[in-house]
């Protein structure tokens, strides 16, 4: 589409940049920690009556020293690289089962009429509204106990999708609420089976649907942290978050440590958004099918 | 008329179905209770004896203990052993092969443990004042064979443990005659019988057959259940009888022996016939005699417990019974043939939910009829059950405020204190997560915006990085002195603000932390659902005239809804059981008044070890999402469109 | 196309390993929640144990915050560890809710008893019956900054004087800081007034004259004397200290890694306090102990292995190389400890020290307490009907919890 008139969008580049800058101003203070080379939060030193720019450079976030030294500990001290590789597998893995689950459950909800419809929707829903902290005990019943999946990826990540696949019926079927019926319908006329509609057409228009769904069930497998640690027995299956708790809890806590571990843990996501955003943006439109 | 036809306008496959489930189930059920009345009366006995035999030795020297635990083995051969623990030394045992007194061996530590755990019981009970551990240990080896552990006492004093091995053979009264599968067989033809008679008509509301098809269903399970019900009371008197009978032989063996005397006389308590506490059951008087009101107690205590279950079984089975007769079995299963493509497609989904989802929650809902706390837990689950009990406490506590002289003091700890702020919790953090997240979509689907790649990824960062750490940032932020945005507002002039301790600045920094966090989450999905609206549709519009706020109004939004509503019933629920950053950033401060219902719910269960109580608490939240679920849907409803 | 097969290949062949990897080739299972130093050491000590007795032990490290989760999901389901090690506080819930914790009374000998130093055997015992055996301690003391404090005080009328002088409200110096509102911390002044959480029979005897007077000592402290800073936590405490502006903490063996290396420290004995009689102040002592698991199929040798942990040959490796104040007195007379400033600091607080209550009721104090202090602190309630309310919703629970059958 041609803008007639070609904007400059100063105005929404400066309040964007502005509220960028505000909205990362804490990450920034993660990052100043995990490069400060210690383990506590730096304070804002301030002479007695402080001028407006001394309380300025005051809440500034660098570290008064750079250093590495935070990095290189939490990669040599323990196996983190394991780890996340156990993490990257757990929620690839995830991601796979959870959006196939999700898009052939949310395909019916959308595009059939039968009796129980609802009221499916309405319990993918309501496995929403359980409170999740006294779920330990009765899914290490089933998980270890009943299933001997303990110690293994696949019990994990049955746990995780059917965590994430709620969420992504009810998007899913949103989106296929909006992509109109006719397509299917010329389909059919063509003798397409339903199998061929759903993987030729449906899902290729619901791109950016899914990479958001994708998004998702990668971020329910990826920062779970108490479930790996119950459900592993060995130290080289747990997964990046159970190693970054390492670091926290109980009477010590090295925050450093623990703030160069989430930099690191984070930049996988940055990079799964970075891939899905080209399908976040080059999604077909309905349009351009019609 | 053929086979297929008369079934399908008969009512006998329908009287049949809930007939037959009904008499499975009460079956079920009267066996289970039998059984349970049998081991009762087995244990009962064995612990009678056990008793009787502790009070025997309780003022004798080792010797003399020795001897008459010996004698009285060898007069009752039910008593196949006995042996008495003091420490670590086995102080008595009625087997030679055992070579008593010695000490213990090291094979035979879980006797060492079992007494201390029976003197901890004992003295827990005194010390707490509060009788909740059971000083009598009874195991079941095989089918009849008991061991029986209780306090062995010396002048009064805790002195060791008595284990007793005991053989009930023939105890049962009923003996194994248990009830025949006849009774039943014959109720199950008679429906059928009736069914096949019973010409239904699904198309009227209510006519003769119907009426009269409940009826036969009514009366025959109801029937069946009576009979059932007087069969256990039955059993019971019987028990009682045999266990006065067993008590009497008992007593004057003793009288005999001059081992003991007893008193006798009507108005003392039997102290022999105990449960596992060792309080008196009341039943049987000392002189022997069975009491009718400790018999009518004993029966009306376990009729509560079945009770319900029967009627939970008979509204069951005739809500299945209705089913059939008004033909939505068949509709359904028709429907069901007819769906098969679209059940395929969900079952995958379904099942894992079903296997991994509620399980947890049945077990959480059923644990929430109950009084478990860490103390009860390894107690039998039907021990444990008290009904609605955990739920009147939660919702009929309306104690939210008192009037003290300097106004309204609010009641932090009460539930609908902790639901009010749950809901504004709520109500909150979507309206800011949406509002944020929509604004930033539509600058970001701004055609022709530089860099948008950037401020996408820059943006989502908030969601990327671990909370965990963050909300320790926010946390930072706010503290009072050394905060930052404390330094900010002194930056301009202004005073600094004590975050934590007002019941409002403390919401706020939960509010302000989750909705950081959240809003990544919206954005995304907005940008997502405005990629697909068309284009061509705002160049149409713009055509005809429409202004920007026209077409946000008449074409955005309501392509939009679609995606959005979804978003955002399931972020109501997720924040509505938005658990780290409440418990992280203000952990409810100040004095809980900013608790929310699952915070709560994992403070009940977690540091006050009340389990059931925190599954209550869980259930109500459920309930209420639930509530809120289905409204939701129903308006969603009535404007989807396909 | 193809290498994302190669990708879909690669995680199935993964799956599979992770399918049949499950084996249970170990013969001795321990679970404990060290990581850095602690754990080479604890690893090198169970590698010793193998070597000397044939029996193979598999150590596993878990994150503090899910220890006790994964005890309370898998031990009284039949799995989990022989052997695991955490501190007393759990204890009391572990043995009331059963099938947890292996009582160890009868394997225990004489000699084992007596290696200990005061009171450890005391936080292993509930209601009269041994559980575990110790294995190291921990607790707070005086930590200063050397180049701020010259002589650590000695009584509270001195560390007042010299906190005074080092304090700078305007700049956010203080004299004192430690984490007040904590009643972790706050115990040790309690235990100087003697005032104590439950009596001997388990009743609540909290809302005593004795904490009343000894929450009136630490307002003294803030508000009065002004000697120590508002709102203060962990991080706080920590983030101060090395930036100089606390020059006094109290503050335990685990706060040592997190001093940065350009402060240089000096550890001292906790103050006596002049208004509680010149009586010293009390830290509470966490206990790690090594239990023996009820479902461990093997009890024996745990038991054994816990033995291992708290002899003196175990209890040099730990504590020279695993920085862990250990519980066997024997090494106390080693060099190598005695010369090392922080043992030996720890090891002289521990005369003034008591074990903090191992029973379940705990938990239940920590959260109105803490409420209580913060009105206090905050000048929303006087100490007395704080703590009298904060006794009230302890007593409820407990109450609650003690429901006779």
């Amino acid at each position: 589409m041609a803008e007639p008139k070609t904007k400059n969008h100063l105005w929404l580049h400066v309040s964007l940049i502005t509220f960028t800058m505000l909205a990362l101003y804490p990450v920034f203070w993660v990052l100043a920690l995990s490069f400060s080379g210690q383990q506590s939060v730096g304070l804002i030193d301030l002479p007695k009556d402080p001028s407006f720019f001394e309380r300025l450079r005051g809440i500034l976030p660098f570290p008064a020293h750079w250093s590495v030294k935070n990095y290189v500990e939490v990669w040599t001290e323990q196996q983190f690289g394991r780890w996340l590789w156990n993490s990257v597998v757990i929620s690839a893995m995830t991601t796979l089962l959870g959006v196939f689950l999700a898009c052939t459950a949310a395909y019916a909800f959308s595009r059939f009429r039968f009796p129980g419809r609802n009221t499916g929707m309405l319990m993918f829903l309501v496995s929403q509204m359980f409170p999740g902290t006294l779920m330990l005990i009765p899914l290490f019943i089933i998980i270890v106990k009943q299933l001997q999946l303990g110690n293994t990826y696949i019990g994990l990540v049955i746990v995780y999708a059917t965590t994430s696949i709620p969420f992504c019926v009810w998007m899913l079927k949103g989106y296929f609420d909006t992509i109109p019926y006719d397509i299917e319908e010329s389909a059919i006329i063509d003798g397409a089976s339903r199998l061929t509609i759903f993987w030729r057409i449906i899902l290729p228009l619901a791109k950016p649907a899914i990479a958001i769904t994708a998004l998702f069930s990668f971020m329910t497998a990826w920062n779970e942290f108490i479930l790996a640690s119950v459900f592993m027995e060995s130290e080289a299956n747990y997964t990046a978050p159970v190693g970054l708790r390492f670091f926290v809890g109980g009477f010590s806590s090295q925050w450093g440590f623990f703030a160069a571990g989430s930099v690191i843990v984070s930049l996988p996501v940055v990079a799964l958004f970075l891939q899905l955003q080209k399908y976040l943006i080059s999604g077909l439109t309905a349009g351009s099918v019609k | 008329m053929n086979l297929a036809e008369h079934l399908k306008r008969s009512a006998v496959l329908g009287l049949g179905f809930s007939m037959l489930l009904s008499l499975v189930l009460g079956t079920w059920m009267f066996r289970a209770e039998e059984n349970d009345l049998r081991l009762q009366q087995r244990q009962r006995l064995a612990v009678l004896r056990a008793n009787a035999l502790v009070l025997a030795v309780a003022d004798t020297d080792a010797a003399a203990t020795r001897s008459r635990v010996q004698e009285m083995q060898e007069l009752n051969p039910q008593i196949e052993s006995v042996i008495i623990v003091a420490g670590t030394q086995l102080l008595a045992s009625t087997r030679a092969e055992d070579g008593a007194p010695r000490a213990l061996k090291r094979e035979e530590k879980p006797l060492y443990d079992l007494s201390n755990l029976i003197r901890t019981a004992r003295e827990t009970n005194r010390g707490e004042e509060v009788v909740r551990k059971k000083t009598v240990q009874i195991e079941e080896t095989t089918r009849g064979h008991l061991v029986v552990t209780l306090p062995y006492l010396s002048g009064g004093e805790y002195a060791g443990i008595l284990q007793m091995k005991f053989n009930t053979a023939g105890a049962d009264t009923l003996g194994d005659k248990a009830d025949s599968i006849a009774l039943p067989l014959w109720m199950l033809l008679a429906a059928l019988l009736a069914g096949t008679f019973l010409r239904l008509h699904p198309e009227k509301k209510i006519d003769l057959s119907k009426l009269i098809a409940i009826g036969v269903f009514l009366l025959i399970a109801l029937l069946y259940q009576q009979q059932r019900i007087e069969r256990l009371e039955q059993i019971e008197v019987q028990d009682n009888q045999s266990v006065a009978a067993d008590y009497l032989a008992l007593a004057q063996q003793y009288d005999r022996l001059g081992i003991l005397s007893l008193a006798r006389d009507p108005a003392s308590v039997n102290r022999w016939d105990t449960d596992q506490y060792q309080r008196p059951l009341g039943l049987i008087g000392a002189d022997g005699r069975i009491s009718t009101e400790g018999q009518a107690r004993q029966f009306a205590k376990r009729a509560g417990l079945f009770k319900p279950i029967l009627w939970a079984i008979n509204l069951l089975t005739a809500a299945v019974l209705l089913m059939f007769i008004y033909g939505y079995a068949a509709r359904g299963y028709a429907a069901f043939r007819k769906n098969i493509d679209a059940y395929i497609y969900v079952a995958p989904a379904m099942i894992g939910m079903l296997v991994l989802v509620f399980f947890p929650f049945a077990y959480g809902i059923a644990l929430s009829f109950t009084d478990t706390t860490l103390y009860n837990e390894s107690l039998p689950f039907q021990d444990r059950l008290i009904g609605f009990e955990n739920f009147r406490h939660i919702l009929g506590d309306f104690n939210v405020y008192q009037h003290t002289p300097d106004g309204i003091s609010w009641n932090y700890q009460n539930f609908y204190w902790t639901l009010m702020v749950t809901v504004m919790w709520t109500v909150t953090n979507v309206t800011i997560g949406v509002s944020v997240g929509f604004l930033l979509a539509m600058a970001l689907n701004t055609d022709g915006l530089r860099g948008k790649a950037v401020y996408r990824v820059l943006l989502i960062l908030p969601w990327a990085i671990p909370n965990y750490i963050t909300a320790l940032v926010w946390r930072g932020m706010f503290h009072p002195q050394f905060g930052v945005i404390n330094q900010v507002l002194q930056m301009f002039g202004m005073e600094p603000v004590a975050w934590f301790d007002g019941v409002f600045s403390a919401f706020f920094t939960g509010v302000a932390t989750n909705g950081w966090l959240s809003f990544p989450f919206m954005m995304v999905v907005i940008l997502g659902a405005l990629q697909s609206i068309p284009k061509d549709m705002y160049e149409a519009a713009e055509v005809e005239g429409a202004s920007r706020w026209q077409r946000l109004r008449f074409i955005t939004l309501p392509l939009l809804k679609p995606t959005l509503i979804p978003a955002i019933v399931l972020s109501v629920v997720w924040t509505f059981n938005m658990f780290n950053i409440i418990f992280l950033v203000s952990g409810g401060e100040p004095g809980g008044a900013n608790e929310i219902l699952v915070t709560k719910a994992y403070k009940i269960a977690f540091e006050n070890y009340q389990y059931a109580y925190a599954a209550a608490y869980s259930t109500v939240i459920f309930m209420i999402l639930l509530v809120y679920g289905f409204f939701q849907t129903r308006i969603t409803k009535a404007t989807e469109s396909f | 196309m193809k290498q994302r097969l190669k990708i879909i290949l690669a995680t199935g062949l993964l799956l599979m390993a992770g399918i049949f990897t499950a084996a249970q080739a170990a013969d001795l299972v321990v679970w404990h929640a060290y990581r850095g130093a602690e754990k080479t050491a604890f690893e090198k000590v169970a590698k010793l144990y193998e070597i000397k007795k044939g029996i193979k032990v598999t150590t596993l490290a878990i994150p503090y915050d899910a220890y006790a989760d994964k005890i309370t999901a898998s031990v009284p389901r039949g799995k989990g560890p022989d052997v695991f090690i955490y501190a007393q506080d759990r204890l009391g819930g572990w043995i009331e809710s059963g099938k947890t914790v292996e009582p160890i009374g009868f394997y225990i000998d004489d000699a084992t008893m007596k290696q200990f130093l005061p009171g450890m055997m005391d936080a292993m015992t509930y209601k009269g019956t041994v559980y575990g055996l110790p294995i190291n301690y921990k607790s707070i003391t005086l930590i200063y900054n050397k180049a701020l404090v010259k002589t650590p005080p000695k009584t509270s009328a001195e560390l007042v004087k010299l906190a005074k002088s080092l304090t700078n409200a305007d700049s956010g110096r203080y004299g004192l800081a430690y984490w007040y509102t904590n009643f972790y911390f706050h115990a040790a002044l309690m235990n100087a007034f003697g005032g104590k959480v439950f009596d001997k029979d388990g009743k609540l005897v909290l809302n005593s004259p004795q904490t009343i007077a000894s929450i009136k000592q630490m307002m003294k402290w803030y508000k009065t004397d002004g000697i120590m800073p508002t709102e203060p936590s962990e991080t706080l405490v920590s983030s101060m200290f090395n930036e100089g502006k606390a020059a006094i903490v109290f503050n335990g063996p685990w706060f040592i890694g997190e001093i940065s290396p350009s402060v240089n420290f000096g550890l001292a004995v906790l103050p006596t306090i002049d208004e509680a009689g010149g009586k010293p102040m009390r830290p509470w002592l966490t206990i790690e102990g090594a239990y023996v698991s009820a479902s461990s199929g093997q009890k024996e040798s745990a038991y054994d292995f816990a033995k291992f942990l708290t002899s003196e040959e175990a209890g040099l490796i730990l504590s020279l190389e695993g920085r862990q104040l250990h519980t066997n007195s024997a090494i106390y007379k080693d060099k190598r400890v005695m010369n090392d400033v922080v043992l030996k600091a720890f090891h002289d607080q521990l005369n003034s020290a008591e074990p903090m209550p191992n029973r379940a009721e705990m938990t239940m104090v920590w959260s109105p307490v803490t409420t209580a202090m913060n009105k206090v602190v905050k000048g929303n309630a006087t100490p007395e009907v704080a703590l009298k309310e904060a006794t009230g919703t302890i007593q409820d629970s407990i109450t609650a919890l003690r429901k006779g059958r």
